[in-house]
């Protein structure tokens, strides 16, 4: 079982950066990192910071929602590497518009895993992964350490005001 | 569950049930403070709760010991016992994580939780446990009662929010360096304190308080720290005059030392 915590604060940035409109991409994307904890029977993924990608980091894809280049690469692969000694991860971020649960689009298991690789292969010993919010609810899908294969988290929760608490399999509409 | 059930209480939001029901709370220590807690969330509806206490009752805990009855302390009943059955008699789909120890002999699974509060005795207690909740990101609620002096006996009492991000319990005062050096050179000398029940039910009450607002904003005050100074003999609960003029940013705990502790090359 995994399970992830962000502070209220570090949502709140995460949520206003991705809704800001890029000048031609059609939604935005991000990093964030994150370091492991232990729970009883499995694991905590504790977010600790949100790097936004400027807006010159972005390839014009029209085939794609975002298409980020390889400054933007290089930053997430270099934050990977750096954080081998807190065993800290980098996670790939973006926001599907909508209320309620979210999941991976055809687009976004066939790009981004491969990305996910490479910071694996570079900081073997922290989680990686993706997380996908939407306006009130949130997914994500963790590779631990020595995992080949990422675990969908069973929730993400939001430690602010007021608490979130996004269960995987459980919508949050009314 | 009748749609009757919480029809008083919609006034916290229309997706208050539901908000309250997702969250996890975590009770360390089951006395006088705790043992009001955990009914009033089982009241409220709380789901998914994690206890911890290894001790019985006693005679001298039916003063204060909600739920208790003179035959638990005849029978040594666990309190963590009493705390379930609590929960279970108000709440019977309840996911109770209950453990007979103190949360630090296993803290893996106080981490899973949103919200902890603290009915801890000690200094020493209050800050292991800020620490633990800063580390693992959960909102930590504290409360404690004490009774000074004899001419006459003054009640006083504290309930604090220490959020992650926001201001610790040091920023705030409440915790210093002084109080934790004066009650480790006591350390074995303290004695049975006193507490009674009524001073213990106004903190809780407000431990719980804060919490609901945590869960579904209801006030929208959007809180990121509370230090709230009860006076028992006043009668009278008001934020502490060491709120005021206090900076935003915490300097005690870093944003980003989270999580399990790593070995760092050097």
């Amino acid at each position: 079982m995994i399970k992830i915590k962000l502070t209220g604060a570090l949502h709140a940035e995460i949520l206003q950066d991705l809704r800001r409109p890029h000048p031609f991409a059609a939604e935005r994307v991000g990093f964030v990192t994150g370091r492991i904890g232990t729970l009883a029977g499995g694991r905590l993924i504790l977010l600790t910071g949100y790097r936004t990608i400027p807006d010159h980091e972005y390839l014009k894809d029209h085939k794609v929602g975002a298409r980020i280049g390889s400054e933007a690469i290089t930053w997430a692969m270099q934050a990977a590497y750096h954080g081998r000694g807190k065993r800290e991860g980098v996670f790939h971020i973006h926001l599907h518009g909508h209320r309620g649960q979210t999941g991976m689009s055809g687009t976004d298991s066939r790009e981004i895993p491969p990305m996910i690789s490479g910071f694996r292969s570079v900081g073997r010993e922290a989680a990686h992964g993706i997380i996908i919010l939407s306006l009130d609810h949130g997914s994500a899908w963790v590779w631990l350490p020595n995992n080949k294969e990422p675990v969908q988290a069973a929730s993400l929760a939001v430690i602010g005001a007021p608490i979130g608490v996004f269960e995987s399999g459980v919508s949050n509409e009314r | 569950m009748s749609a009757d059930r919480y029809s008083r209480q919609s006034f916290l939001g229309a997706d208050a049930e539901e908000r309250i029901a997702r969250c996890t709370v975590a009770v360390p220590g089951l006395g006088g403070g705790g043992s009001h807690i955990v009914q009033q969330l089982a009241h409220i509806g709380v789901q998914n709760y994690i206890i911890y206490d290894g001790d019985h009752v006693e005679e001298s805990n039916l003063n204060r010991l909600v739920g208790a009855k003179a035959v638990d302390a005849l029978a040594e009943t666990p309190k963590l016992h009493l705390a379930k059955m609590m929960i279970y008699g108000l709440q019977p789909r309840a996911r109770v994580q209950a453990f007979a120890c103190k949360w630090q002999e296993n803290p893996e699974p106080l981490r899973e939780s949103q919200i902890v509060i603290g009915c801890v005795d000690t200094y020493k207690g209050r800050e292991e446990l800020e620490i633990e909740c800063r580390r693992y990101l959960m909102h930590y609620i504290d409360i404690g009662m004490d009774v000074h002096g004899k001419e006459p006996p003054v009640i006083g009492g504290q309930v604090i929010l220490s959020s992650p991000g926001g201001l610790c319990m040091r920023c705030m005062g409440f915790l210093t360096d002084e109080k934790l050096a004066q009650e480790a050179s006591r350390y074995g000398d303290a004695g049975g304190r006193p507490q009674v029940v009524w001073p213990n039910g106004v903190l809780a009450s407000t431990a719980v308080g804060l919490a609901v607002d945590m869960v579904t904003n209801w006030t929208k005050k959007y809180r990121s720290h509370a230090y709230l100074v009860y006076d028992g003999n006043e009668g009278t609960l008001r934020d502490s005059h060491t709120l005021r003029n206090l900076k935003c940013g915490c300097d005690h705990y870093s944003r980003v030392e989270v999580g399990d502790p790593a070995l760092i090359e050097l």
